[in-house]
């Protein structure tokens, strides 16, 4: 009976993988409906991503050791791509463990506002309660607040470290769901073909004409600002390069023996799609994947930068919008969050690239 | 090529265009009434103060935007009105938004095609060069820059800018003034820093585009044929290299235009206090002036489908080998 149904969804591994989303899901919905809340939604997501990330990312590299080697000593040769996966992964370390050792970033402190970094000092105008005037007074940073306040007074590095989260947050949530939507929409559309081909390349078509940041102004406008539904808005308008690119793969493979083979041994469709189709075209969405990522988190600091990210997180757009306001009293402000965001946008597009080279077999290293 | 053939494609390219129009209204539909807000509430909000029954004003409102219609006749309408070019009242500004839209436009154009300009023929004169110059220091300096001008933030190059030039130095103003003349040289100065906002990135993007379509060329057969009978160097990129590589790099041009330039010009406008369309979009969103920000989507949407319907009929005109069954 298992073994009927797990050769169906394409193996034991796809149907462990399936029950444990069902039960994931029920989860959430008991506490939802039957208990008080006690996870975020957005605890759910990571959930799920982690849960993505074992079956499908973690358990075939160690499974296949001898693979993860192959690719990890091509990725290793483009040596920009191993200094940007050295800095994504003290990003994540610093996601995961810096907001245990900073201060509350929200936390506003007027005594202490537009302090600048350490080892830097700077002229501000301080009101003097016994003079009753205003006077020009020095002010030099302090190992307090390494990297200065902002006009309210909010720690910098705090804010900064709440960013990396957010970002990284919404960087990597939002692209797999824009890369499972897009892998889905392709591989189906390629291997069902006919009028549903047509329908689902149409809407492709439809929402790429939507420029994708407007469509998400949009829809943020419309919905409401909340981290979970700004990550939700970012996967549901961007798997569309994704689908298209999946489908172009599939296309080419649909036709090859082994499928024919697979095919005229009895195979059912779902099998074909998720024991053949699927882990077919993964190099190529993982590459797609790691490109869009810095686009991800770029539209998200777009988004809290004009104000309509959500107002309960501090990210880096939300810092630099305060940094414009105090360009002139307080310039780290603005110059912090932009080097953290240009930094990991850099950092992703490296390994990207490294990737996409490691993945290629045409490309010569 | 048949002369039919063409005209064909073209018939079968505008009424393609046509259908994803009506895909594109009908998405904003669906969003629009699947939304967890109406438009009431946000009138409520702004009336809130003056008005006794939230009741009443909610059922004018609703009257106003045909909301208590049933769906479907509320989408009829919807479709007629867009096309009628009825494009709703905007009630922060007191102007119909069509009027809007004619005010503001321009604001936007002029930046875009500004930055377009700037970036296109920067990039492609630095891909070209480095390709031809390939493993030299230009080169890598070229490649070096590009990965950087792709990788910045443009909203946060901006203030950047204005940081240095504006505040630091002092050169330029800090926003854009609205009241100089259009075709002046102090508007075109005005227009100086955020030209170089919204422009770096695509420049980036095209200089890496032209490098490699250039050297993607560079090694074709036809080229070496040039060589061998003697042209000189300057018709062999000129005429053999550079027009060739030069098509995919419209394409991607003008597929820029969903992506990158209109994110960008929007965040741009904000920056400097340029009153374009992303501007007066911004504006409304959080006066919750529904019209304005739909309009305003729906004409990005068009404008990418319309170059993109443009830049199809161009190449058949560009590249006569380009076939079209």
């Amino acid at each position: 009976m298992i073994k009927q149904i797990s050769s169906k969804v394409g193996g034991l591994k796809n149907l462990i993988f399936i029950g444990t989303l069902l039960v994931l899901v029920l989860v959430l919905l008991l506490d939802i409906y039957l208990v008080d809340q006690i996870l975020e939604p957005l605890e759910y997501f990571y959930l799920f991503f982690a849960i993505a990330a074992i079956f499908y990312g973690i358990y075939p590299l160690y499974a296949n050791r001898r693979l993860t080697k192959y690719y990890w000593e091509r990725i290793k040769r483009h040596r920009l791509s191993v200094f940007g996966l050295a800095f994504i992964v003290f990003l994540i370390a610093v996601a995961l463990i810096g907001p245990l050792l900073t201060q509350d970033p929200t936390e506003v402190n007027f005594q202490e506002k537009n302090l600048p970094p350490v080892g830097l000092t700077i002229q501000q105008s301080v009101y003097d309660l016994k003079a009753e005037e205003f006077v020009t007074q020095e002010t030099p940073g302090t190992w307090q607040h390494p990297l200065g306040t902002d006009d309210k007074g909010r720690d910098m590095l705090a804010m900064l470290v709440s960013g990396a989260r957010v970002s990284l947050q919404v960087g990597l949530l939002a692209t797999l769901i824009a890369i499972l939507i897009g892998t889905i929409m392709g591989v189906v559309s390629a291997y069902l073909g006919g009028w549903v081909d047509m329908a689902l390349m149409r809407f492709t078509d439809v929402m790429m004409t939507f420029p994708f940041f407007l469509l998400l102004v949009f829809i943020i406008f419309i919905f409401g600002p909340s981290l979970a539904f700004i990550i939700l808005a970012i996967g549901l308008t961007g798997w569309t390069g994704t689908a298209r690119l999946v489908r172009s793969d599939a296309l080419s493979l649909r036709t090859r023996e082994f499928i024919m083979a697979s095919k005229s041994l009895g195979a059912s469709d779902t099998r074909i799609v998720l024991r053949h189709l699927v882990p077919n075209v993964i190099s190529s969405v993982i590459v797609i994947a790691t490109l869009s990522i810095p686009g991800v988190i770029l539209a998200e600091a777009a988004l809290s930068f004009i104000g309509l990210g959500d107002p309960t997180v501090t990210s880096w757009g939300v810092v630099l919008n305060a940094g414009q306001r105090s360009l002139d009293t307080a310039w780290w402000v603005a110059v912090e969050p932009g080097i953290m965001l240009f930094l990991t946008v850099l950092a992703f597009n490296f390994l990207g690239d490294g990737i996409r080279d490691a993945f290629d077999p045409r490309s010569q290293l | 090529m048949k002369r039919g053939g063409l005209q064909g494609y073209i018939i079968k390219r505008l009424i393609y265009a046509a259908l994803i129009t009506f895909g594109v209204v009908t998405i904003t539909f669906i969003l629009l009434r699947v939304g967890p807000s109406s438009p009431a509430d946000k009138y409520l909000a702004n009336m809130s103060a003056r008005t006794q029954d939230p009741a009443q004003v909610i059922a004018a409102v609703e009257a106003r935007y045909g909301l208590d219609k049933p769906i479907y006749e509320q989408y009829v309408d919807y479709v007629v009105n867009l096309a009628r070019g009825d494009w709703g009242w905007s009630f922060s500004t007191s102007l119909p938004v069509i009027k809007l839209i004619q005010r503001h436009w321009v604001y936007s154009f002029q930046l875009i095609l500004l930055s377009m300009l700037f970036s296109a023929s920067l990039g492609i004169l630095i891909g070209v060069y480095s390709a031809i110059k390939q493993y030299t220091k230009t080169d890598y300096l070229a490649t070096f820059f590009s990965f950087i001008g792709i990788s910045i933030p443009n909203f946060w190059l901006g203030i950047m800018l204005i940081l240095v030039f504006s505040v630091q130095l002092g050169w330029f103003k800090t926003y854009y003034d609205t009241g100089l003349p259009l075709f002046s040289l102090a508007n075109l100065k005005a227009l100086i820093l955020p030209v170089i906002t919204l422009g770096t990135g695509m420049m980036a993007g095209y200089t890496r585009y032209a490098r490699s379509a250039t050297l993607d060329n560079l090694r074709k057969d036809f080229v070496r044929t040039a060589r061998a009978k003697g042209l000189p160097e300057r018709v062999v990129i000129g005429k053999h290299v550079f027009r060739n590589a030069i098509l995919p790099i419209i394409t991607i041009i003008m597929f820029d235009l969903s992506g990158v330039v209109f994110g960008g010009a929007y965040l741009t406008e904000i920056i400097f206090g340029i009153p374009g369309l992303g501007r007066i979009s911004f504006n409304a969103i959080f006066a919750g002036d529904y019209p304005v920000v739909v309009t305003i989507t729906l004409i990005g949407a068009l404008v990418v489908l319309f170059t993109n319907l443009a830049t199809d009929i161009v190449y058949t005109w560009l590249d006569p080998r380009i076939r079209y069954d």
